[in-house]
């Protein structure tokens, strides 16, 4: 999978079986005790139903600006197959209206696994729709700023 | 998860525009007058003038006058905002994978308590 210029990357490796990592994400009685929690929150709610086109939700009560809030983290499976690779689409609606893509590739490594998390469309889509993406717009002010590389000030 | 928030919003927005870019680029150099902002471009000064505003209204520049010229300088505040939004989001990520880390390690102890104490009954009940 090609990583494009509005796509965030994660990679994390595991001593668990890749088949236990990637039920972790499926099974709602193991995800609501680590996916999408906070610290101080609370995981009020947490439904999967898991097979493609299949939603799920995630409400974790929090510490909001006016006392306690419920924030629901919803999505729907695009592609689930175990243990290599899941794809869900995922909002947090009460933030924004934006949905983003969650993909998670697992692959074995020794005992245990490698998980690489590509969260695509980070930004909102307007964001990504630019002709010079995301990468090049960080680039560019970042020379904004005045910090380029001597590489990269040397052909200017 | 925190999401973007509308100064974020008018940040990228006013940075998804090349001409926008080539302002800020211009005004990195430092303080500049409008007109000779505007110069470089193929454009009228008015369609510049549309492009400054959009940069004003998002925080990334700063207009003053000095006489009769308007001077415009690069705020570069809110390009920070940006970038550390995008490390939040990685961050939120990193935290939830450190979840599953944990709650797999408590599996795994709870699972050698369970065995160990399946040996020990075992022993136990060997022959006497």
């Amino acid at each position: 999978m090609t990583t494009g210029p509005n796509d965030l990357r994660v990679t994390r490796r595991f001593t668990a079986s890749p088949e236990r990592v990637f039920d972790a994400w499926l099974d709602p009685e193991r995800a609501r005790r680590w996916l999408f929690t906070t610290p101080g929150g609370e995981m009020v709610r947490a439904e999967t139903d898991p097979r493609v086109g299949g939603s799920f939700v995630f409400v974790d009560r929090r510490d909001g600006d006016s006392g306690r809030e419920d924030i629901e983290h919803v999505g729907e499976y695009l592609e689930i197959d175990r243990p290599r690779r899941l794809v869900f689409t995922f909002s947090v609606p009460r933030y924004s209206p934006h949905v983003s893509r969650i993909t998670v590739d697992i692959v074995p490594l020794g005992d245990g696994c490698e998980l690489t998390l590509t969260h695509a469309d980070v930004l909102p889509e307007w964001a990504s729709r630019t002709k010079d993406g995301w990468t090049t717009l960080l680039g560019q002010l970042a020379h904004a700023l005045g910090e380029v590389p001597a590489a990269a000030s040397a052909r200017t | 998860m925190p999401t973007a928030q509308p100064q974020l919003d008018r940040t990228l927005i006013a940075l998804a525009d090349p001409t926008r870019r080539a302002i800020l680029h211009r005004l990195s150099r430092g303080e500049a007058r409008v007109t000779d902002v505007a110069r470089p471009f193929a454009m009228s000064l008015a369609a510049v003038s549309k492009h400054v505003r959009v940069l004003e209204r998002a925080r990334l520049v700063r207009r003053r006058r000095a006489g009769r010229e308007h001077l415009l300088s690069l705020d570069p505040k809110p390009l920070d905002e940006a970038a550390a939004w995008l490390d939040t989001q990685r961050a939120t990520w990193t935290a939830h994978l450190d979840a599953l880390d944990a709650m797999l390690a408590a599996e795994d102890r709870a699972a050698a308590a369970v065995a160990a104490k399946t040996t020990n009954t075992k022993k136990r009940r060997g022959p006497r």
